[in-house]
């Protein structure tokens, strides 16, 4: 049971930016579950292009070991034949390790807190074959840690966050590094701001960015497949209970990649469903 | 001899079945949406003895009502509060209990949990009540995150029926 336990733990991952029950569909946020909380995500996650689409469909499940500490696990399968670049804040087919810290949390009133969030994670390749430039290419872990910090109220949510995910080698080639940023604001109009049996619903306005370095092939730089994107779009967020539902859809804003390697990425979009289990259980008997 | 252990029996279950919190108003800071509440909701239900729990998002407000004869105590609700990441804040309790001490410095100690509360503001007439079974209303103060507070602010004490 421990060494099942152990496993499920290592299988936790924090690399891309997984839609979490609390928070925004694509950028970075600081929400981790109560101790004791078992969260199940599933979600589907399509990037379109001039040159194919891939579709990511991803299941997540996270643990609560204490308030501020969550080890989730998240294994996504990518279909679709897309050259798209690497992403961290859109999952691939890549799964992942890790851990969630709340190292700071301060609240400051009713319903109103601040608080940051880091994340450490290794991540592994998935079973399926990558597609566009990095097909056929040798694949190899590599760790992914993130940083988030925001502010949450009953009216408006601000959250700011990035990341960074290096791969190792294997056999001479690498996946490329990347630097992921994100700015999130939320807002729930006031005739929503209702009691917790009913439907719970905020909007979010999710501005993402990713600097991708270059892909190394046999030991050397492909030339032209480093990238630089900026994303914006709106995203929706409905919660009963335990039960949250969001989707989103993004725009590029700002693109700097090479049309011959990835075609031109005109979409993003994301949708979520959440389970959330929360414990009855305390220690004071 | 008989006759003696049914009468303490029967004398031991009365003062434990009129010895409890009868409703817990928390205050708790740190709730911004659904899903915090409804976990507020299932931990407070997980408590034995709780028998409703109303939670308000906009005033922060979680309403306990305690079935009777429970055993609860105030560090189960806090702790309820902390295991799910947010803060409590001042209490307003009802609670049933024994009045112990002196008239100068008088306890309540509530039977079946280990929660004793040193009274403060109980009034002048607190000494006709000393060894009695009382019901108290009052505040707790926030007390630091895996404690709870020492004094029970009083606004109002009766003797129990």
């Amino acid at each position: 049971m421990k060494i099942l336990w152990v496993s499920v733990c290592a299988l936790a991952l924090t690399g891309p930016a997984m839609a979490s029950d609390h928070g925004p569909v694509f950028g970075y946020a600081t929400p981790v579950n109560s101790q004791g909380e078992v969260s199940c995500d599933v979600g589907l996650f399509g990037r379109g292009g001039t040159l194919g689409t891939q579709l990511s469909s991803g299941t997540g499940c996270g643990y609560g070991i204490t308030p501020h500490i969550t080890v989730t696990a998240f294994l996504p399968v990518s279909f679709g034949s897309g050259a798209l670049p690497e992403s961290r804040v859109m999952p691939g087919g890549e799964w992942a390790t890790g851990v969630s810290w709340r190292f700071l949390h301060s609240v400051t009133s009713v319903g109103k807190r601040v608080e940051s969030t880091a994340s450490l994670g290794v991540v592994v390749p998935g079973p399926l074959a990558d597609s566009g430039i990095l097909a056929g290419q040798h694949r190899a872990a590599g760790v992914a840690g993130t940083v988030a910090s925001g502010y949450a109220s009953r009216s408006q949510y601000l959250w700011f966050g990035g990341g960074y995910t290096r791969f190792a080698e294997a056999a001479r080639d690498r996946r490329p590094d990347t630097i992921s940023w994100s700015g999130v604001y939320g807002y729930r109009p006031v005739k929503l701001r209702r009691g917790y049996e009913q439907w719970d619903y905020r909007g979010f306005a999710e501005l993402t960015g990713e600097h991708t370095g270059g892909v190394r092939s046999s030991g050397a730089v492909v030339p032209d497949t480093s990238t630089t994107s900026v994303w914006l779009g709106p995203s929706v967020l409905a919660i009963f209970k335990n039960i949250a539902i969001e989707g989103g859809v993004q725009a590029p804003v700002y693109r700097d990649a090479s049309d011959a390697v990835y075609g031109r990425e005109k979409v993003r979009f994301a949708i979520n469903f959440s389970y959330l289990k929360f414990s009855g259980h305390n220690s004071s008997h | 001899m008989k006759t003696f252990l049914v009468a303490a029996f029967v004398a031991l279950f009365s003062m434990a079945a009129h010895a409890q919190y009868e409703q817990v108003n928390l205050t708790v800071f740190g709730m911004d949406c659904a899903p915090c509440a409804h976990a507020i909701h299932v931990s407070m239900k997980g408590i034995q003895g709780v028998d409703t729990v109303d939670v308000d998002l906009n005033t922060g407000l979680v309403t306990i009502k305690l079935a009777p004869d429970n055993k609860a105590s105030m560090r189960q609700f806090n702790e309820a509060v902390e295991k799910n990441g947010f803060t409590h804040k001042d209490a307003e309790v009802i609670v049933r209990g024994k009045l112990t001490g002196t008239a100068a410095a008088p306890f309540l100690e509530v039977t079946g949990t280990t929660d004793r509360f040193a009274l403060a503001g109980a009034g002048a007439d607190i000494a006709a009540l000393l060894g009695k079974a009382v019901v108290v209303a009052g505040v707790l103060p926030q007390a630091p995150k895996g404690r709870v507070a020492d004094t029970l602010k009083v606004k109002s004490i009766a003797e129990a029926r």
